[in-house]
């Protein structure tokens, strides 16, 4: 009991380290060299605005919260690139050191996500072998495994080329040059945060949304599942069938009114 | 038959819907954003009836 104690204690001491190291990395990486890099460390506001994502890394560690540690502490880092965007033009990003802050940022989330949630099992009193366990897992776990490390891969590649694509693709920074002369930096950055919130939208509906069904065991779900089952034998529309129409009733009706008053 | 009827409504409207976010661009392109937003609000209505059209066509198969 005392072992299992001392191997637990120091399984979160190490998660804590790597938190630690992995989100000061990403602090300095993302807000104090650019910071440093355009002159931006000027000012108490902008100096509290730097020193915010570091108070709430610190504030996830002591609380040991996951929603600090891969929600706040992320949204603190777009505190003082929002409140100045050219930490985060290309001009401070060439591509290499982007790709070395995107895998610093991938490893942070990985090894939070990763190692907050470890729990060494106890060791096992006696061990036996199953014959189940000799034929290797079924067809449909590999099939799944697969979509799981597709999934995984995805959300690495898909933000990563959309935030590339924005900040470096010459097209934009040329259309953005003509569109909003002087503005460069600002709207790259708003394209970067729109590209940002893009992914998190993808991410919620698209990937959570397959891999939610795929959970056992959900009380809430499988609540939600028989719900949705007792409701459709009744056979008839839900209400957000007739919401639907009237809302596009509504907005056929307001876009005849707009012609007619433009005309 | 019903189910069928339910099915073919769902499909129309779903492959509809695509006509609304088309024009969606077409408004974009031509700067008119009222008109596109209010377009897009159709085309994502007409995709949720269509949703539940097909919700319908499931239950008549059951």
């Amino acid at each position: 009991m005392v072992a299992e104690l001392t191997t637990e204690r120091r399984w979160k001491t190490f998660a804590d380290v790597v938190a630690f190291a992995l989100g000061t990395n990403v602090w300095i990486s993302i807000v104090i060299l650019p910071a440093i890099f355009v002159g931006a460390l000027h000012g108490g506001s902008h100096i509290a605005a730097a020193a915010l994502p570091f108070l709430a890394l610190l504030l996830g560690l002591v609380r040991r919260s996951e929603a600090v540690l891969l929600g706040l502490f992320p949204a603190a880092i777009l505190v003082p690139v929002a409140l100045q965007p050219q930490m985060a033009s290309s001009y401070v990003y060439g591509p290499v050191r982007f790709a070395l802050v995107a895998i610093g940022v991938v490893a942070y989330l990985f090894g939070v996500s990763f190692f907050t949630t470890w729990h060494e099992p106890p060791a096992p009193r006696s061990i036996r072998g199953l014959s189940s366990a000799q034929v290797g897992p079924a067809e449909r776990w590999q099939r799944r495994e697969r979509v799981y490390w597709m999934l995984a891969a995805m959300s690495l590649i898909i933000p990563t080329v959309l935030i590339a694509w924005v900040n470096f693709d010459s097209a934009i920074d040329d259309y953005l040059g003509e569109m909003y002369p002087g503005r460069v930096a600002l709207m790259t950055t708003a394209l970067t945060a729109g590209a940002i919130v893009l992914w998190l939208g993808i991410y919620h509906y698209a990937f959570l949304g397959v891999l939610r069904p795929h959970r056992t065991g959900d009380r809430d779900l499988v609540g939600a599942l028989s719900h949705a089952r007792s409701d459709a034998k009744t056979g008839k529309p839900r209400p957000r069938f007739y919401g639907s129409v009237v809302l596009a009733l509504a907005a056929m009706a307001i876009l005849i009114l707009l012609r007619h008053w433009k005309a | 038959m019903r189910r069928y009827f339910f099915e073919v409504l769902a499909v129309a409207l779903i492959g509809g819907s695509l006509f609304f976010f088309k024009e969606t661009l077409d408004y974009l392109a031509r700067r008119d954003y009222i008109a596109a937003l209010l377009v897009m609000v159709i085309g994502v209505a007409v995709i949720s009836v269509g949703k539940e059209m097909a919700r319908l066509a499931l239950v008549q198969r059951d």
